[in-house]
């Protein structure tokens, strides 16, 4: 009895001793059983699981990728695809700490809510290059008009987004082409106008606008044409108002690389080459009042939820988002309303205030996005890409996005009918106003176009205000941005070196197995040495010889004081150009014979050349990659494919 | 109290010993059993992805492994040095010259010199961020390269180094200086750096004004242009469109600005510009017509002065008309002033 006493005696001092330290073990022991199982369920013996790390929490995504993970699964029996859905705010941490711990998803979307240099970094610490994948033909396209395309010229924008250009690697696969268009109402629009279809001509779009506000709903409360945040706003200005400054570049873009710079603009405003009576300036200016009177008051202070609320809460008809506001606009409409979606109005050619600026709609660049890389600590990184490409068919994104309420990113795929007014202007034209020379200057513009957007500045004392503070300060400004314009320059130089010691390094192992006699080492050698000289050349080329000038160049326009050219604009001729144009529209009118431009054809011809050379080198690699593909069985690591 | 803080340390210790028993057997292979050759490689590839601090364990493992002298030790002492001279953050550049010079010393004909010294050149001119480099002393850094290693991709580096440092002052003295140079290297240059060396000419052309030059240099550097066969976003949108530009507006060659910029709307049909290339090709023809016009009003109007010209000299001997009504309609050509005027209304 006194020996059991002893021992319940001593098992209870020890508890009450070590209780946080048992406490804390138990704890551990008790989530470390919990994970295995809950993982042991997940994939049971002899299946592949697969983990797909994604931001998108929007409506239908999640079951997208479900609907694609069992379709995948009835072709490979023994594959199981598991996604991880993390919040936008906290993806960025939790992908870092994932991929730092090893216990990385092995899909993970990549591209966003990280700096891209944190990006670049991660690419090449954890993630597999797929640069070889993307010459190869995509498997799953056998049987539709791309079978037998490489993978990279199935897309609708030659797979650009997925190229890292500082590793000059393919890092991933996109899934998906985005786009911003109006959504609004059709049935409030019906109930209040009377009209089917929004108008796509500009004046027709604000009258129905004001017919709209003219009208209350059963609270008594007028209707809202448009739902507007200051987030909104930043999706109607590139695409509506800031095309219309796209004839400053005549002024103002005085090297001619189609764009107007930030010291271009100041150096136009400084000289008196621009102000902001310029015609595309003033436009846009008033394009900006005539559109945003028509949001909610005080808009310019609330965040993309108050808009999507007013919308979905049928008080506003018309609001402006993109493709992956789609897929949850639709739900929360069903049963309540119709959508429609339109594109942004276009004043007509012949307008009093916009026929003399506005040129066409505004160009949009295909770029796509919703990109998965394949990381290095994949068990499975054959299978996890195998998913991939099935996600990037033709038909398989095609379906992927049917499900979302996306548009697919691969050519030939169907676009959801809703989405077809996204159908991106691949022709047109673009902002040219770049007034952010540096912090105080930006502050500055910020703060003044503010007061004008909610009418406590006129058009006037905004342009007064402002050009006073932009004249006075820019050049501080701009010169403070410029101090450290070396830096550039030594990331350049260090990711250099990187190429250079390969470079170096395949050298030195040509040399070697010439000097054994190996032939073919030496030939492989020689291939990896020149590619990598190849692309140290290229790079050295564009990027570091230039350092000086660009700065010197860019330092004089900055600091002119006279009207660049003269006062002759960019894309202006001169007398002297136009007395030459003269001659030579006179000697042939004489008969003369036409001047010779020869060289420009035997250039057309070699760009032609160099053209067919570097596809001539995709096509090797992907015959290199097909043949490694059916060298001697290798096991599908997928599992055959269930028969159909 | 006193037997738990012993106990717990206890603990600690036994984890840590089970966890650098686990690290030690899932460690990579042993440094000790990789030759000089891995060890080197090992290191670059580090350099590459950023993980500089295996990178110096590596590169310093090669060090320590091989005869000091030897080309192995020297291209570890290279890499080393790299590493501390360009890692971010953990620079050390003194410690960077320190290993470039040793290598210098102790193994001067080793193959990796030339960029051993182009890195030091480099050291004194990419200097930190408010400091200005000693512009002379870089470039007699690059010369020497130059004379020492003439042909060796290095020197050839070097060389654009320096004519792009004295274009920089933007000066025709210089840029006329800078044009011979580039000439003489393209001459005796086939491939490498070729493209570089006309695209800084076209800076000496432009400092010069010498348009048609120039126009010719910019066509010559993208002829020669080396590209990554791997690169999507090697395209010469950019290149088309700035070789239509001069030649429209610069040069008024309209003829082959017509080719460049249709080029780049049949080789880039969704690039950005083609709604400007159309817009230019519009213009040019507008221009022209324009021209044409006033060349064929004048050439009407000069038919008919000398028919007057001739009829009054006829009419001396017969009779001078009432109304001499043709000097009227002479077609005036645009002074300087108006023909700017002009193309800035077809511009806009």
């Amino acid at each position: 009895m006194n020996k059991a006493w002893r021992v319940i005696k001593a098992v209870c001092g020890f508890v009450y001793t070590y209780f946080a330290l048992l406490v804390v073990a138990g704890v551990f022991l008790w989530s470390a059983w919990k994970i295995a199982s809950f993982r042991a369920t997940q994939s049971p013996p002899g299946e592949i699981v697969i983990r797909l790390g994604h931001w998108q929490l929007e409506g239908g995504v999640r079951d997208g990728i479900n609907e694609m993970a069992a379709r995948y699964r009835e072709q490979h029996p023994n594959v199981r695809i598991i996604q991880d859905a993390i919040p936008e705010s906290t993806y960025g941490q939790w992908v870092s700490t994932q991929l730092m711990g090893g216990t990385a998803p092995d899909l993970l979307q990549v591209g966003g809510q990280l700096a891209g240099n944190i990006w670049l970094s991660y690419y090449n610490r954890y993630f597999e290059p797929l640069t070889r994948h993307v010459y190869a033909p995509n498997p799953y396209n056998q049987g539709t008009e791309l079978e037998g395309v490489p993978l990279r010229q199935t897309y609708k924008d030659g797979m650009k987004t997925a190229y890292v250009a500082e590793m000059q690697e393919y890092m991933s696969v996109p899934l998906t082409l985005f786009g911003t268009r109006i959504f609004y109402n059709k049935t409030l629009l019906k109930k209040l106008t009377g009209l089917d279809e929004a108008p796509l001509d500009y004046r027709e779009f604000l009258k129905v606008c004001d017919q709209i506000e003219q009208c209350t709903n059963d609270a008594g409360k007028p209707y809202i044409a448009i739902a507007g945040s200051a987030y909104h706003f930043a999706q109607w200005d590139p695409m509506m108002f800031s095309p219309v400054t796209y004839g400053c570049m005549r002024r103002a873009d005085f090297n001619r690389d189609g764009f107007v710079g930030n010291d271009e603009m100041y150096i136009a405003f400084k000289t008196g080459m621009l102000d902001f009576t310029y015609p595309p300036l003033d436009r846009w200016l008033t394009m900006i009042r005539e559109v945003t009177d028509h949001f909610q008051t005080g808009y310019t202070g609330l965040g993309r939820d108050e808009a999507v609320f007013l919308f979905a809460q049928q008080r506003a008809v018309f609001m402006t988002t993109g493709t992956w506001d789609a897929g949850s606009l639709v739900e929360q409409a069903k049963g309540q309303f119709e959508i429609g979606v339109m594109d942004f109005p276009l004043p007509a050619a012949d307008d009093p205030v916009y026929g003399g600026v506005v040129e066409g709609r505004v160009y949009e660049s295909p770029g796509v996005g919703f990109q998965f890389g394949v990381t290095r600590t994949s068990k499975h990184p054959e299978v996890a890409l195998d998913f991939l490409l099935f996600l990037a068919s033709q038909k398989g994104n095609e379906e992927l996005n049917r499900c979302i309420g996306w548009i697919p990113s691969i050519k030939g795929a169907k676009i959801p009918e809703l989405l077809q007014a996204f159908e991106p202007h691949l022709e047109g034209v673009y902002g040219n106003i770049n007034f952010a020379l540096g912090g105080n200057t930006s502050v500055s513009w910020g703060q003044q176009l503010d007061l004008y957007k909610v009418g406590q500045a006129t058009k006037e004392q905004f342009a007064d205000k402002f050009t006073k503070y932009y004249l006075a300060n820019g050049l501080k400004d701009f010169l403070e941005q410029q101090k450290d314009w070396r830096r550039g320059i030594q990331r350049n130089d260090q990711y250099l070196a990187g190429i250079r010691g390969r470079a170096i390094l395949a050298d030195e192992r040509a040399a070697a197995a010439e000097a054994r006699g190996d032939a073919d080492g030496a030939a492989a050698a020689r291939r990896e040495a020149e590619s990598a000289w190849v692309r140290y050349r290229a790079i050295t080329a564009s990027r570091q010889i230039w350092g000086e000038l660009n700065h010197a160049r860019q330092l004089r326009t900055i600091n002119a004081t006279n009207q660049p050219n003269g006062g002759i604009g960019p894309y202006e001729y001169s007398p002297a150009i136009l007395e030459k144009v003269k001659a030579r529209l006179q000697d042939e009118m004489d008969g003369k014979p036409a001047p010779d431009d020869s060289s420009a054809d035997e250039l057309l011809e070699a760009v032609r050349s160099f053209t067919a050379s570097a596809a001539a080198a995709q096509a090797a690699i992907a015959r290199e990659l097909e043949a490694a593909k059916s060298a001697p069985p290798a096991d599908d690591p997928a599992g055959p494919a269930a028969e159909p | 109290m006193g037997d738990g803080w012993k106990a717990g340390v206890a603990m600690l210790c036994v984890a840590a010993a089970l966890l650098a028993m686990c690290g030690c057997g899932g460690g990579e292979k042993g440094e000790a059993q990789q030759s000089v050759a891995e060890l080197v490689q090992e290191g670059w590839t580090k350099y590459r992805l950023n993980e500089f601090h295996d990178a110096i364990r590596a590169f310093e493992a090669a060090r320590a492994a091989t005869e000091e002298g030897s080309a192995e030790w020297a291209m570890a002492t290279y890499g080393l040095g790299i590493t501390w001279d360009l890692q971010r953050p953990g620079e050390d550049p003194k410690k960077a010259t320190a290993l470039f010079n040793e290598v210098l010393e102790k193994a001067p004909e080793a193959d990796v010199v030339p960029w051993v010294k182009l890195a030091l050149v480099r050291q004194k001119h990419l200097v930190p961020v408010g400091q200005e480099p000693d512009y002379p002393e870089v470039v007699r850094g690059f010369e020497e390269i130059m004379r020492e290693y003439p042909g060796h991709l290095a020197a050839k580096e070097a060389f654009l180094y320096v004519e792009g440092i004295r274009l920089s002052d933007l000066t025709a003295p210089s840029s006329r200086v800078a044009e011979s140079n580039l000439l003489e290297f393209i001459a005796h240059e086939d491939k490498e750096f070729v493209a570089p060396a006309w695209s800084l000419l076209t800076v000496a052309y432009v400092n010069l004004d010498e348009q048609a030059e120039r126009l010719h240099a910019e066509e010559e550097s993208f002829k020669h242009t080396e590209t990554d066969p791997n690169d999507p976003s090697v395209e010469y949108a950019w290149a088309f469109w700035n070789l239509a530009t001069i030649a429209e507006f610069d040069v008024g060659d309209f003829a082959k600005a017509r080719k460049y910029y249709q080029a780049l709307i049949d080789t880039y049909p969704n690039d950005l510009r083609v709604h400007g290339c159309k817009a230019a090709l519009d213009r040019m023809d507008r221009i022209e017509a324009k021209l044409r016009a006033e060349l064929a009003d004048a050439a009407a109007a000069q038919a008919k002065a000398e028919q007057l010209a001739a009829g009054a000299a006829a009419g001396k001997a017969a009779a001078v008309p009432a109304d001499g009504d043709g000097g009227d309609d002479l077609a005036v050509l645009p002074e300087a002033g108006e023909a700017a005027v002009a193309g800035q209304e077809v511009a806009q």
